[in-house]
């Protein structure tokens, strides 16, 4: 008898797996979602910050995005070379090596350099003084100093130095924070190609006399610079520019620098000199 | 009719499973964060909870009474709610990734969910017709997707109010879920059961 309870027991448990087990079965083929199976490899690849620099909102979304083929694998600033290269590897894809672009700050006026107009009390950001008559600084295109751009750098790569901001250009990644962020539109991403990079520290668009007034460090529009370096360097809206593509093929760097009257042109070295 | 409607009326208000049972608390709180989320828990509740109710019926009744082995109406009531599950996870991922992600775990947990089982239990114990133990799974349902908007509304507010700092995150939530199966007690001699 209980030998019976047990046969019939383990039969009636062994149909029902078996039944539920094949309704399982079909139903998932029926319902199967088409997931590529490279998405989990390009997300593990990905540094997994969802920073959003590439203009997705996580990384799991980039990675679904070039699973798709949607987008191209060097999206990701984040990551670096390195990344690029091992998503190039998943995807079979062969991209050309980019350039690495770093935000630079075209302001060179730190606490001393910088001229005051009056006295600000006001929230100390730098989008509330931009906003409040530009805060205490005579300069109106210049660095404001309260260090908006270093709270928004999700990479911990630019630090206050004497109330100008330093950026680690081995840290930036060029997500383009800092830019979105600074009320004066003082840094931008550029290309570097060469170990040296070579910048106007100003974003004055004023009148030589003007811009004396405003500050000790600021471009006056004098044009030396572009005489020096037969181009390269220009003058445009009283403001010298660096034609960053040719900026290697500068010569005589030091002359240029060190001829700057108002020492604005700024050589951001390799790591051994702190740059 | 009459009796159908009481006991549709009894799982989803008087005798609801998260308030008055205390039954499924894991998703009640887990995920009563966003009202979205909790009605699309709740539904897949429900529905595998409707399902539940029918198969296991069937199954108690064809299979395990006729063959004298009601004492396993434990295992094979988890096998049909796990598999139940199983199908409703896979219809879920098909239709609305988005939902899918924002339920997370708590999906396939509901395999593990005691409301479930406890309404399984619940219909074989109170000797409920085909027709009967079906209308006590969708009430349970429904009482279940109540619980968790509710909730999933109140914690929507609350997320603006100014709480105490001891309190906050699930000190509150809890406060507040006692507070709700406190009112749902109010209900009690409203169905004698």
């Amino acid at each position: 008898m209980i030998g019976n309870t047990v046969l019939t027991s383990i039969l009636s448990m062994a149909g029902l797996g078996l039944f539920f087990a094949s309704v399982l079965a079909v139903v998932n083929q029926k319902l199967k979602v088409k997931e590529d199976p490279r998405v989990e490899g390009i997300e593990g690849a990905l540094p997994g910050l969802n920073c959003g620099a590439c203009g997705f909102a996580s990384c799991r979304q980039y990675a679904e995005a070039l699973a798709k083929e949607e987008i191209s694998p060097d999206q990701c600033k984040a990551g670096g070379e390195e990344v690029i290269n091992r998503l190039s590897e998943i995807l079979n894809i062969k991209i050309e090596k980019k350039i690495k672009q770093v935000a630079v700050l075209h302001c060179g006026a730190d606490e001393s350099a910088r001229k005051k107009k009056a006295i600000y009390r006001g929230v100390k950001t730098c989008l509330a003084a931009h906003n409040m008559f530009g805060g205490e600084v005579s300069c109106a295109y210049g660095c404001l100093g309260y260090a908006d751009c270093v709270k928004a750098c999700p990479f911990d790569a630019i630090k206050m130095v004497n109330g100008l901001p330093k950026i680690d250009k081995y840290k930036c990644v060029a997500c383009g924070k800092c830019v979105a962020s600074c009320p004066r539109n003082l840094i931008t991403l550029e290309k570097i190609d060469s170990r040296d990079f070579i910048y106007v520290a100003c974003n004055n668009l004023d009148k030589g006399p003007e811009t004396r007034k405003a500050c000790s460090v600021g471009c006056i529009a004098c044009g030396l610079c572009q005489k020096l370096t037969g181009g390269i360097f220009y003058v445009e809206n009283n403001l010298a520019r660096v034609r960053y593509d040719k900026a290697k093929n500068i010569a005589n760097t030091e002359e240029v620098i060190n001829k700057c009257p108002t020492k604005c042109i700024v050589n951001e070295k390799p790591k051994s000199n702190g740059g | 009719m009459i009796n159908l409607t009481l006991i549709f009326i009894a799982a989803a208000i008087t005798h609801n499973f998260v308030l008055t049972y205390f039954l499924g608390i894991c998703p009640f709180i887990g995920v009563s964060k966003r009202i979205e989320q909790a009605v699309g828990m709740g539904i897949a509740t429900t529905f595998v909870m409707t399902l539940a109710a029918c198969v296991t019926w069937i199954i108690y009744h064809f299979i395990l009474i006729r063959f004298g082995l009601p004492f396993l109406q434990y295992a094979s009531f988890i096998i049909v709610i796990a598999s139940l599950v199983q199908i409703v996870e896979m219809f879920i991922r098909k239709v609305s990734p988005a939902l899918y992600r924002a339920l997370g775990i708590y999906l396939p947990l509901i395999t593990t969910n005691c409301a479930i089982l406890g309404l399984t239990l619940f219909m074989i114990l109170r000797k409920y017709t085909f027709l009967e133990g079906v209308v006590f799974g969708v009430g349970a349902g429904c009482g279940f997707t109540l619980a968790l908007v509710i909730m999933a509304g109140i914690r929507e507010e609350l997320e603006c109010c100014d709480i105490p700092k001891p309190l906050q995150g699930a000190g509150i939530t809890l406060i507040i879920a006692g507070m709700l199966a406190l009112s749902f007690m109010g209900f009690g001699g409203l169905i004698s059961r």
